[in-house]
C-alpha cells in the first residue's frame, strides 16, 4: 500500500507537471486572470482533483512569462488591492493551439490503448 | 491577518534576487495567502487551522524556493538598487559604485566636465607648485649626509652685513681652533680667461681648499679631485672642469685629464671633470682651482671675500657649533681688536643658504593654491548639490526599499571621489605644463630649479589631494542624504524637500567661503602687485634705457699694473665713443644691481677716530670721467671728474647724496676730505669734488648706502670690469660691434654678461616678479571660480523662487523689485564673504611681510580697492541670473504650480 500511494504520488506531480502548462494556457485564453483565480479555477473545474497551491503555481507563472507566453500586469480595481493579471500573449496562443492538439492526440493514443472507449 | 511577507522573505533570501523582483514576488504572493487564508476562513476552518495550512502550502517540500531558482536565477538583473537585503561585500559595493558612478557622469557630460576642469585648475595648480618647493625645499642637497653642511659666515653687523664673506686669517683661526666640525674648506670667486682654443671666453669659477671635494662627499666623474700639497703657494697649477664646460669647450674628451690649459694668461693642467650634477656653488661655477693661499693672503684680516663650508662632526647640533664659534669669535676679536671688534661669526645651515629666501615666497603660494582648491571644491560642492537635489526620488527610492544611510553616504563619497581622482589626473597633465611655465618664471639663481619634475612624490601628493579633495566636496551632498523627509519626497508632487531651508543654507555658505577665500587671494596679490609697481618706480638714481653693459675682466698677469690697465681702458672708451650710435661709454668696478660688495672703510678729516672697527663703511665705485653722463647719474653739487684728475694731481672723489648727508650733515661736503683706512693710515687725503643723486647700488628694495666714486686714473684698490654704453639706437643692436672694438685692441681679452641695463634691472626684480605673477594668477583663478560658483548659486535660486516671482509680478512688483529682490539676496552672502574674507586677510597677509615693498601688510587702500573690485564682479554674478528673473511671465510662473 505504502509503494502504491507514493507510486501514485509521483504519477500525479509528473501528470500535472506536464498538463499545468496548457490549464494555465486556456485558463487565460478568454480574459486576463490573478494568480488565485487561477488556482481556485483549476481546483473547481477539476472537481478537486487537480489542485495547485502557492508554491507551485506562481514558479510556473513566472517560467511562462519568462517565455513569453503569457504577460502579468498590477492593475488596480477601485475597492480592490492592486493585483497581477496575467494574459494570453499572440505567442502564447500559437502553443496554446499547438499543445491542445497534442494533448487531444496524446489522450486519445492513451485511450486507445488502455481500453477506455467513449461511451 | 498574519503577515505573510516576512515568511515568503524569508524563503526567498536564498535565491538574492534583485529587491525589485523579490518586493514584487513577495507582493503577489501574499495577496495569494491572503485570499487563500480567507477562503479557508469562509470554509470553516479556525483561524489557527487556516493558518496551518496555508503556512504548510507556501512550505511544501521546499517547491517554491527550487522551482523559482530555475525560473528566476537565470533572469537576474545586474541591480543598481541598493537594498540592505542584497548581502554583498565591500569591495562588491565598491564596484558596483564605481561603475554606477562612471555611468552617472557619463550620462551627465555638461557637469562632468565643468567639475573636471574646476579640480583639474586647483589640483593641478597645487601638484606644479609643490613640485618646485618639492625639489627646492624638501629635496636632500646631492651630497653626503647634507644635513651636516653648514655655512660659516662673518657677523659684521656694525657694518650692516650680518652675514658676511669671512677674510682668510679668521678662517685660518676658525678652522684650526674649533672643535666641532670634521672639516672646513674656502672658497673664492674667481674667474678666468680661457684662451689659446677658439675665441676668448670669460668663464667664472672658484678658488676651493683642497679638502672641499671630500669634505662635500663628491668625486670627480673623470679624474680625481685636488691633493693636499697642490694647496699650497706654488703647489702647482691645476684645474677641475665642469662637465658643461668639458662638453662644450673641449667636444667630452675622454683624454682630457693630465692635458695642459691657458687660464689668465698661465698654464694649467686640468686633473678631472666633476659630473653633470655637480653645480657648486651655483650652475655658473665651470672651474675650480686650489686656493693655496699664499702666506700674506693667510695673515689678511682686512678683505672679507670668502665663502666658508664646513661639516659638523657626528652628533654636534647647529647650536653647539654656533656656541663654540662664538667662542673663537671672542677670542679673535680681543686677540685683532683693530679688525675684529664686534665680529661675530654665523653658523647656517647650507641648506638655509641654497634655498635663500625664496622659501617664503614658495610657502605662501603653495598655501595660495591651497585656497585656489578649497574655491574649486566649493564649487563642485555646488554642482553636488544642484544634483542631489534632481537625484531626490532617486534617493527615497532607495532608502525605502532599504539601503541604509552609511550606504548611500558610501556611495556618494565614491562618486565624488572618482570626480576628484578624474581631476587629479588631468590637474597632473595641467602640472607637467605648468611646471615648465613655472621654469621659465622662476628666477634663475635659485639653485635647483632646473631639476624641478613632477616625481613619484608630486604623484602621492596629488593623489592624496585629490581624494583629500572628493571627501571635502562630497560631505556638502551627504549632509542632505542624511536629512531629508522620505514621505515627502516619495508623494507625487511632492515639492523637491533638498531645495528647503538647509539646501539653501549650505549653498549659502558656499557662497560665502568662496567670497572670502578669494578675497584673501586678491587682497594678496594686490598687496604683492602694489609693493611690484612701487619697485619698479623706485628712483634707481640712472637712466636704465639704451644702455649696455658687459663685464671685461682684465688678466692680472697681461696687465700687471694700474697704467697699463688704465691705458688699455682708455683707448676701449675712446674707440666705442667714435663708434656710430654711441652717444658716450665708461667703465667702473660694478654697474649697478649686480654686486654687493666693494666697500671701503673710511676716516674722515678733522673726526675724532672713532675706534678700531667702528669706521664708516662706503660702497666704493671706480669709474672713468664719462660715467655719471652715461649712466644718466645726476650732478647735484660740483664736478665729474676730468681729465685733470691725473695720477700725479691731487687726490678726488664724488659722493652720494646719502654720504654727504650722513657725515656732512648741513655743512658744506664740497672741499672735504677723507682718506681709506683708520685714521692714522697712510693712504692719501682725497677731496670731495661733486655730490651726485643716491643710485641703488645693491638692491632696489633696499635703501641707498653711503657711495663715492674714485677716478680711475689715479691709485685705486679695486679695478674697473664692466664697461657701459649708453646709445642712440637699440642697445643690443651694438653688442657685437663693441665686442669687435675689444678684440681689436686685444684679441684674447674675453667679454662676458652682455646684456642692457633695463635688463639688469628686470633681472634684479625677477624674484618679486615670480611671485606677484603666481600669486596674480591664482587670484584671477580664484575669482573666476568664485564668479562662476555665485552665478550658479543665483541662477539655481531664481529658478527656484520663479514661482514666488512670478506671484508677486502678478500682484504688481516692477522689474526694479524684482532685480532687487534678486541681487538682494545674493548681494547679501557677498558682503558677509567680504567681510570674513577681510577679516582672515588682516591676520594673514602679515605673513607675507617679508615679500612686501613700500606697502604695509594691512595697507589700507589696497584692501578697499580689492573688495570693491571683488563685490563689483560678485555683482556682476548676481545680475545676469536676476536679470532673467525679471523676464518671468507670471502667467506661466504660476502655471508651474
Amino acid at each position: 500500500m505504502a509503494m502504491s500511494y507514493i507510486g501514485s504520488h509521483i504519477l500525479d506531480r509528473e501528470l500535472k507537471k506536464g498538463s499545468a502548462e496548457l490549464l494555465i494556457l486556456s485558463l487565460v485564453e478568454d480574459q486576463p486572470r490573478h494568480g488565485y483565480d487561477i488556482g481556485n479555477l483549476i481546483e473547481q473545474r477539476s472537481e478537486g482533483v487537480l489542485r495547485f497551491n502557492v508554491a507551485s503555481l506562481y514558479p510556473l507563472l513566472y517560467r511562462l512569462e519568462k517565455r513569453g507566453w503569457i504577460q502579468g500586469r498590477w492593475v488596480e480595481k477601485a475597492g480592490q488591492r492592486r493585483r497581477r493579471y496575467y494574459r494570453l500573449t499572440p505567442e502564447g496562443k500559437k502553443v496554446l493551439a499547438a499543445q491542445r492538439n497534442s494533448w487531444r492526440e496524446f489522450v486519445e493514443a492513451v485511450n486507445r490503448i488502455t481500453g477506455i472507449e467513449h461511451a | 491577518m498574519p503577515d505573510w511577507k516576512e515568511e515568503i522573505r524569508r524563503r526567498l533570501s536564498g535565491l538574492r534576487l534583485s529587491p525589485t523582483r523579490e518586493a514584487e514576488i513577495v507582493e503577489e504572493l501574499a495577496q495569494h495567502l491572503d485570499d487563500r487564508y480567507e477562503g479557508l476562513l469562509l470554509g470553516g476552518a479556525t483561524k489557527e487551522e487556516a493558518y496551518q495550512v496555508v503556512l504548510l502550502e507556501l512550505t511544501e517540500g521546499d517547491v517554491l524556493v527550487q522551482e523559482l531558482r530555475g525560473v528566476e536565477i537565470s533572469v537576474r538583473h545586474e541591480s543598481i538598487v541598493l537594498g540592505e537585503r542584497r548581502r554583498m561585500s565591500m569591495s562588491e559595493d565598491f564596484w558596483q559604485d564605481l561603475r554606477y558612478g562612471l555611468r552617472m557622469l557619463v550620462k551627465n557630460p555638461g557637469f562632468t566636465v565643468v567639475a573636471v576642469i574646476a579640480l583639474a585648475l586647483g589640483i593641478g595648480a597645487n601638484s606644479a607648485i609643490f613640485s618646485v618647493v618639492n625639489t627646492v625645499l624638501l629635496r636632500p642637497l646631492p651630497y653626503k649626509d647634507p644635513d651636516r653642511l653648514v655655512m660659516v659666515w662673518e657677523d659684521n653687523t656694525r657694518s650692516g652685513f650680518p652675514r658676511d664673506t669671512p677674510a682668510a686669517a679668521n678662517y685660518v683661526d676658525w678652522r684650526d681652533q674649533n672643535q666641532v666640525f670634521e672639516g672646513m674648506a674656502a672658497i673664492a670667486d674667481q674667474s678666468f680667461n680661457l684662451t689659446g682654443i677658439g675665441e676668448p671666453e670669460r668663464i667664472e669659477g672658484k678658488r676651493v681648499s683642497a679638502n672641499l671635494f671630500p669634505l662635500l662627499g663628491v668625486e670627480p666623474q673623470l679624474g680625481r679631485a685636488f691633493l693636499p700639497e697642490e694647496d699650497q703657494p706654488g703647489g702647482g697649477r691645476v684645474v677641475l672642469l665642469s662637465h658643461g664646460l668639458w662638453q662644450r669647450r673641449f667636444g667630452s674628451d675622454a683624454n682630457i685629464t693630465g692635458k695642459p690649459l691657458s687660464l689668465n694668461g698661465e698654464i694649467y693642467t686640468v686633473v678631472g671633470v666633476m659630473s653633470p650634477d655637480f653645480q657648486f656653488p651655483s650652475r655658473e661655477d665651470e672651474l675650480w682651482v686650489p686656493i693655496a693661499f699664499t702666506s700674506q693672503e693667510a695673515a689678511s684680516r682686512g678683505r672679507h671675500y670668502l665663502k666658508v663650508i664646513a661639516r659638523t662632526k657626528q652628533g654636534v647640533t647647529l647650536q653647539q657649533a654656533q656656541a663654540e664659534m662664538n667662542t673663537i669669535a671672542a677670542r679673535l676679536g680681543q686677540q685683532y681688536p683693530d679688525q675684529n671688534t664686534d665680529l661675530g661669526a654665523t653658523v647656517t645651515s647650507l641648506h638655509d643658504h641654497v634655498v635663500g629666501d625664496i622659501k617664503p615666497a614658495l610657502l605662501i603660494l603653495l598655501g595660495a593654491v591651497g585656497l585656489v582648491l578649497l574655491i574649486a571644491c566649493a564649487n563642485v560642492a555646488n554642482l553636488l548639490l544642484a544634483r542631489a537635489a534632481v537625484r531626490q526620488k532617486e534617493i527615497a527610492v532607495r532608502i525605502a526599499l532599504g539601503a541604509s544611510r552609511l550606504r548611500l553616504i558610501r556611495q556618494f563619497l565614491t562618486e565624488s571621489i572618482l570626480l576628484s581622482v578624474l581631476g587629479g589626473v588631468v590637474g597632473l597633465l595641467l602640472s607637467l605644463w605648468g611646471v615648465k611655465l613655472l621654469k621659465a618664471f622662476i628666477p634663475e639663481n635659485i639653485s635647483q630649479v632646473q631639476s624641478v619634475t613632477v616625481d613619484a612624490k608630486v604623484l602621492l601628493f596629488t593623489l592624496l589631494v585629490s581624494l583629500l579633495t572628493g571627501l571635502i566636496f562630497g560631505l556638502a551632498p551627504i549632509t542632505q542624504a542624511s536629512n531629508f523627509n522620505l514621505n515627502e519626497t516619495l508623494k507625487e508632487g511632492g515639492r523637491d524637500s533638498a531645495t528647503g531651508s538647509r539646501g539653501n543654507r549650505i549653498r549659502g555658505l558656499l557662497v560665502v567661503t568662496e567670497v572670502a577665500i578669494s578675497l584673501i587671494l586678491l587682497i594678496g596679490a594686490g598687496l604683492l602687485i602694489n609693493s611690484f609697481l612701487r619697485l619698479r618706480n623706485v628712483d634707481t638714481g640712472f637712466r636704465a634705457d639704451n644702455l649696455l653693459t658687459m663685464r671685461i675682466v682684465l688678466p692680472t698677469l697681461k696687465y700687471p699694473d694700474q697704467t697699463r690697465r688704465t691705458a688699455f681702458y682708455t683707448e676701449l672708451v675712446s674707440r666705442i665713443e667714435n663708434l656710430p650710435g654711441v652717444q658716450t661709454a665708461a667703465v667702473t668696478n660694478w654697474i649697478p644691481l649686480v654686486q654687493q660688495g666693494d666697500s671701503q672703510g673710511i676716516s674722515i678729516e678733522g673726526r675724532p677716530d672713532p675706534g678700531p672697527g667702528k669706521n664708516p663703511v662706503v660702497v666704493t665705485r671706480v669709474v672713468s670721467p664719462d660715467y655719471f653722463s652715461t649712466m644718466g647719474i645726476q650732478l647735484l653739487q660740483g664736478r665729474q671728474f676730468g681729465d685733470q684728475d691725473r695720477v700725479d694731481s691731487p687726490r678726488v672723489i664724488v659722493v652720494s647724496q646719502e654720504m654727504a648727508r650722513r657725515y656732512w650733515q648741513g655743512e658744506d661736503p664740497l672741499g672735504k676730505r677723507i682718506k681709506t683706512g683708520g685714521a692714522n693710515s697712510p693712504n692719501p687725503w682725497m677731496e670731495i669734488v661733486g655730490v651726485t643723486k643716491d643710485v641703488r647700488q645693491v638692491k632696489l628694495d633696499a635703501d641707498p648706502k653711503p657711495q663715492m666714486y674714485v677716478p680711475y686714473t689715479q691709485p685705486v684698490f679695486f679695478q674697473p670690469s664692466h664697461l657701459v654704453v649708453r646709445t642712440d639706437v637699440e642697445p643690443r643692436s651694438l653688442a657685437a660691434t663693441v665686442r669687435k672694438t675689444v678684440w681689436e685692441i686685444d684679441k684674447d681679452q674675453p667679454v662676458s654678461n652682455i646684456s642692457t641695463m633695463e635688463d639688469v634691472l628686470s633681472e634684479s626684480i625677477a624674484r618679486q616678479r615670480f611671485s606677484m605673477l603666481l600669486l596674480g594668477i591664482f587670484a584671477a583663478v580664484a575669482l573666476v571660480l568664485a564668479a562662476v560658483g555665485i552665478y550658479g548659486v543665483m541662477s539655481y535660486s531664481i529658478t527656484q523662487r520663479t514661482h514666488e516671482i512670478g506671484i508677486r509680478m502678478a500682484l504688481g512688483a516692477q522689474a526694479s523689485d524684482v532685480l532687487k529682490l534678486a541681487i538682494g539676496g545674493g548681494l547679501k552672502l557677498v558682503f558677509i564673504g567680504v567681510a570674513i574674507g577681510l577679516a582672515l586677510s588682516f591676520v594673514l597677509t602679515r605673513l607675507m611681510s617679508s615679500l612686501l615693498f613700500g606697502v604695509t601688510a594691512t595697507d589700507p587702500l589696497t584692501f578697499v580697492a580689492v573688495s570693491l573690485s571683488l563685490i563689483v564682479v560678485a555683482l556682476a554674478a548676481c545680475f545676469v541670473p536676476a536679470r532673467r528673473a525679471t523676464k518671468v511671465d507670471p502667467l506661466i510662473a504660476l502655471r508651474y504650480e
